[in-house]
């Protein structure tokens, strides 16, 4: 997905013949069997009431969805390198549901690092400071247990890109991000006051810096950064979702319990469904339209035949 | 009589002073606020254990913080050893014997002159008109301790210039990239070689483990940078000249330390007056070759008594310090010099205190933002060193020290300057680090209630005021649960006829704390279209000039 970045060409040569067989490899599998384009895992057993017992339900749940989609294999390959990006923009707790549930993260590490990665990073760039964001949300304890490496972003370390968009031309983005072999995007569905809901496409926000610039036209400045960071798939997190005060929240009377992840090949029909799980229409939210629009997606997810999974 | 000669050689004493200024210079360093907790009270232990501080504030704020009898235990050396503290201890001390070293170097020692001086009693007259001040609520002379001056200096000045320095080489060198190679012999390629393979394992070792915020820097270090400077180059004039004529701290340990139990002796026998014991003296502490010896004046730095080649001079420790045995010289105070500075520093007091500022009824400036847990202004500044601790450990880098916002009197003191840095919801540290208290150590409870200033918006900059275009990134960031801004949706008329809605973010004045982070983060970064002000600060009850919502259940009686 690093194309015009990498700067390794150098090998190039030697990874080409391999690169060649890989992509036949994977056309011939999608030829063979129609793959799943999205699944959605809802937990329907008894509510998790201790932290071990909603890690077990969250493990359980991770898990499932991936099998759903046909096995992490499919998008990670042996000796990948694999950037995990969740949202950890607050200094919030995971019961304020303003960032990815540790949890499912700690759950994508150990999948991926089963499947083969070389190593797993897992970072974002938050808005309140990084080292509370990463230390109250509990992602940077659960992933570093699963085996991460837990990355702070260098202010100072973005580079000025071209990402030639419809709104945003040049943004700084995050290198080590873009060199990257994967590039996991893992949301959690929140409220947000201007976009409506920040959802997967908003997340990638977090690859950024001079975030200023997309708050006066949100949905084309998301849909420029999605369509130049070609998602492979995405996973939504709606174990707990936000419904009002987004994005940073803080008031637990604002945060619905789900149970549910999601995840996909199709970012916008994800984000249409995180759309219907905040009680919004997807057409409600200026990013999906504007994305439905350009072609990013369909904003019909149900037209996907996503695979539904009820667990308990 | 005679308990028996100190065999502490002078090496000691360098190594204990070199010792305790990188104990210093280290306690800067990890002058941090932690992810988690509070920092450790250990980062104050300096300024705990001075006793001008403990003075100065106790006369001033007429209260002390239980910690402060640390610094019983420097009084108490003192009076047994006399200034050991000075001569072996305080950092600033040592920059200046190390200073002194120097220029040694490169100018002969005969020029200058190391005998005593009666200037030399100007300390104590700074010292008499500081303690006068600090009897009506004056702690100016604070500003300069010695610690106090050390941390400032090397906390605001050169901390952040040698930050510059490590980042501004590493930032350029990653963004040029220069590199050699690859080469190419044959299948086989090897290189190429990047200059950032050298340089970014250096800066990531400095970012992740020194430097605790990117781009650290503070307001006035020019300033700092020059009093630092010139009082270095003073060392050219006389060897250690703030400390012998200046220095507060000296004085108020020169006057407890008068008659010490460890004592120089000469024999008179073996001394013939050579005079190098004078070339050599830390304090000028005699006037003149011989047994002249003024231990209000005596560093113990024992430089006398390793250059003595006849070996007639050495310190012995007196069993009953009253008995006046070797001969001492006095501190030599006149009555009419020590009334004539008390009167000196009320009048400097009144001329610090008699602006609109001092008189805090009357005028608020709108940007002194102190920090949270900070005292009614004049009890802060019956409290407030100007030490930089605070601004050290915030984690943001907002607190700054104020230049003119709280007058000549409250220079160097603590202000939050939100377009630099905002206060983070979630950290208390400035108030736990506060040696005296001015800044209150605060619960996390009692910082979220907090209200250190008012945000308001200004009409005339706001985004979706002026432009009609949407915007509310400081909505995003309000970190109170509940939002002290929202936002109000107004239909407005573009250019083309057409109409559109926008997001109008107002300020809830019953919620907002005046945390600043709107203003930080507001797009526009140069005069944002929120902006913090002083007004309802919780600290003045008579600065509110916004009383609280009326309930609507409440009807007023003109309804």
């Amino acid at each position: 997905m690093a194309e015009g970045l990498n700067r390794r060409e150098f090998l190039a040569y030697s990874a080409a013949g391999a690169g060649v067989f890989g992509l036949a490899s994977t056309g011939l599998a999608s030829f063979l069997e129609s793959q799943v384009q999205m699944a959605i895992v809802r937990w329907t057993g008894p509510a998790p009431v201790s932290l071990s017992e909603e890690q077990k339900v969250v493990s359980k749940l991770t898990e499932q969805v991936l099998e759903a989609l046909g096995g992490i294999r499919r998008f990670v390959k042996q000796g990948d390198v694999v950037w995990i990006k969740p949202n950890i923009a607050w200094d919030r707790t995971r019961e304020q549901a303003a960032n990815t549930n540790p949890d499912l993260v700690a759950t994508l590490v150990r999948l991926c690092l089963d499947a083969g990665a070389k190593r797993v990073k897992v970072g974002d760039n938050p808005c309140d400071l990084a080292q509370k964001t990463y230390l109250t949300s509990g992602i940077a304890e659960a992933a570093k247990k699963a085996g991460a490496q837990i990355v702070y972003l260098d202010r100072e370390r973005f580079r000025e890109v071209n990402i030639k968009g419809e709104r945003i031309k040049t943004i700084p983005i995050y290198p080590e991000m873009m060199e990257a072999d994967v590039l996991i995007n893992v949301p959690i569905a929140k409220h947000h006051r201007l976009a409506t809901a920040t959802l997967c496409m908003k997340n990638y926000m977090g690859v950024i810096e001079n975030r200023q610039l997309f708050h006066q036209d949100i949905p084309t400045s998301l849909a420029d950064i999605t369509r130049f960071m070609k998602p492979q798939f995405c996973i939504l997190d709606c174990t707990r979702i936000m419904l009002a005060n987004g994005p940073k929240g803080g008031r637990l009377e604002d945060v619905e319990a789900k149970w549910t992840i999601a995840a996909g090949t199709d970012i916008v029909a994800l984000d249409a469904f995180g759309a219907e799980m905040l009680r919004r229409k997807p057409e409600e939210v200026g990013s999906i339209k504007k994305a439905v629009e350009v072609g990013l997606g369909t904003m019909d997810y149900r037209s996907l035949k996503p695979k539904e999974i009820a667990l308990s | 009589m005679k308990i028996g000669l100190i065999v502490l050689p002078r090496w000691m004493r360098r190594v204990v002073q070199v010792g305790f200024l990188i104990l210093f210079l280290w306690m800067v360093l990890v002058s941090w606020a932690p992810t988690e907790g509070v920092p450790s009270g250990w980062l104050k232990a300096f300024f705990l254990a001075d006793p001008l501080l403990l003075v100065l504030t106790g006369v001033a704020a007429r209260a002390l913080p239980p910690l402060f009898l640390w610094s019983l235990v420097s009084i108490v050396v003192t009076m047994l050893f006399g200034r050991i503290f000075c001569g072996w201890v305080c950092p600033l001390g040592t920059v200046h014997s190390l200073a002194g070293w120097a220029f040694d170097k490169v100018q002969s020692r005969a020029k200058r002159r190391d005998a005593y001086s009666p200037w030399q009693k100007a300390k104590y007259y700074v010292l008499a008109a500081g303690l006068a001040m600090a009897l009506f609520g004056g702690h100016w002379i604070s500003l300069f301790d010695p610690l106090v001056l050390l941390y400032r200096t090397t906390a605001t000045a050169i901390y952040p210039a040698f930050q510059w320095a490590v980042e501004e080489t590493a930032h350029s060198v990653f963004q040029a990239d220069p590199h050699v190679g690859p080469v190419v012999l044959g299948p086989v390629q090897i290189g190429p070689w990047h200059l950032t393979s050298l340089t970014e394992p250096v800066y990531q070792f400095f970012r992740d483990h020194v430097f605790s915020l990117p781009r650290q820097a503070f307001l006035g270090a020019g300033l700092v940078w020059l009093v630092f400077g010139l009082m270095v180059a003073a060392n050219g004039y006389r060897r250690r000249f703030w400390c012998r004529y200046l220095c507060p701290l000296g004085a108020l340990l020169g006057l407890l330390g008068r008659w010490p139990m460890l004592r120089r002796q000469v024999t008179a026998e073996g001394c013939n007056q050579c005079g190098l014991c004078l070339t050599a003296c830390h304090g000028a502490s005699a006037s003149e070759a011989g047994q002249t010896w003024r231990p209000s004046e005596c560093l113990m730095c024992l430089n006398c008594s390793a250059q003595c080649v006849r070996e007639s001079c050495c310190f012995r420790l007196v069993s009953l310090p009253w008995k006046k045995q070797p001969p001492l010289e006095s501190v030599g105070l006149s009555r009419r010099g020590l009334v004539w500075s008390a009167l000196g520093g009320l009048l400097a007091l009144a001329g610090l205190r008699a602006t609109p500022q001092g008189r805090a009824k009357h005028y608020y400036h709108p940007h002194l933002i102190r920090p949270p847990g900070a005292r009614p202004e004049p009890e802060f500044l019956a409290r407030c060193t100007g030490c930089a601790l605070c601004m050290k450990v915030c984690p943001t880098g907002g607190l700054q020290p104020a230049i003119t916002e709280a007058g000549l009197e409250g220079i160097f003191t603590p202000r939050l300057v939100p377009l630099i840095g905002h206060c983070d919801y979630n950290c208390t540290a400035c108030g736990h680090v506060c040696p005296t208290e001015a800044i209150r150590p605060l619960s996390l409870e009692e910082k979220h209630q907090f209200k250190i200033g008012l945000a308001a918006f200004d009409p005339s900059r706001c985004i979706p005021y002026v432009y009609g275009r949407n915007c509310i990134v400081c909505e995003e960031h309000c970190p109170v649960p509940e939002k002290a801004i929202y936002c109000v949706p107004q239909e407005i008329m573009l250019r083309t006829g057409q109409f559109q809605t926008v997001q109008l973010p107002r300020v809830d004045p019953n919620r907002c704390i005046g945390c600043g982070v709107c203003e930080h983060v507001c797009p526009l970064d140069d005069q944002p279209g929120i902006r913090v002000l002083s007004t309802n600060e919780i600290r003045h009850p008579r600065h509110q000039p916004i009383p609280p919502e009326i309930p609507s259940h409440e009807q007023l009686p003109y309804r």
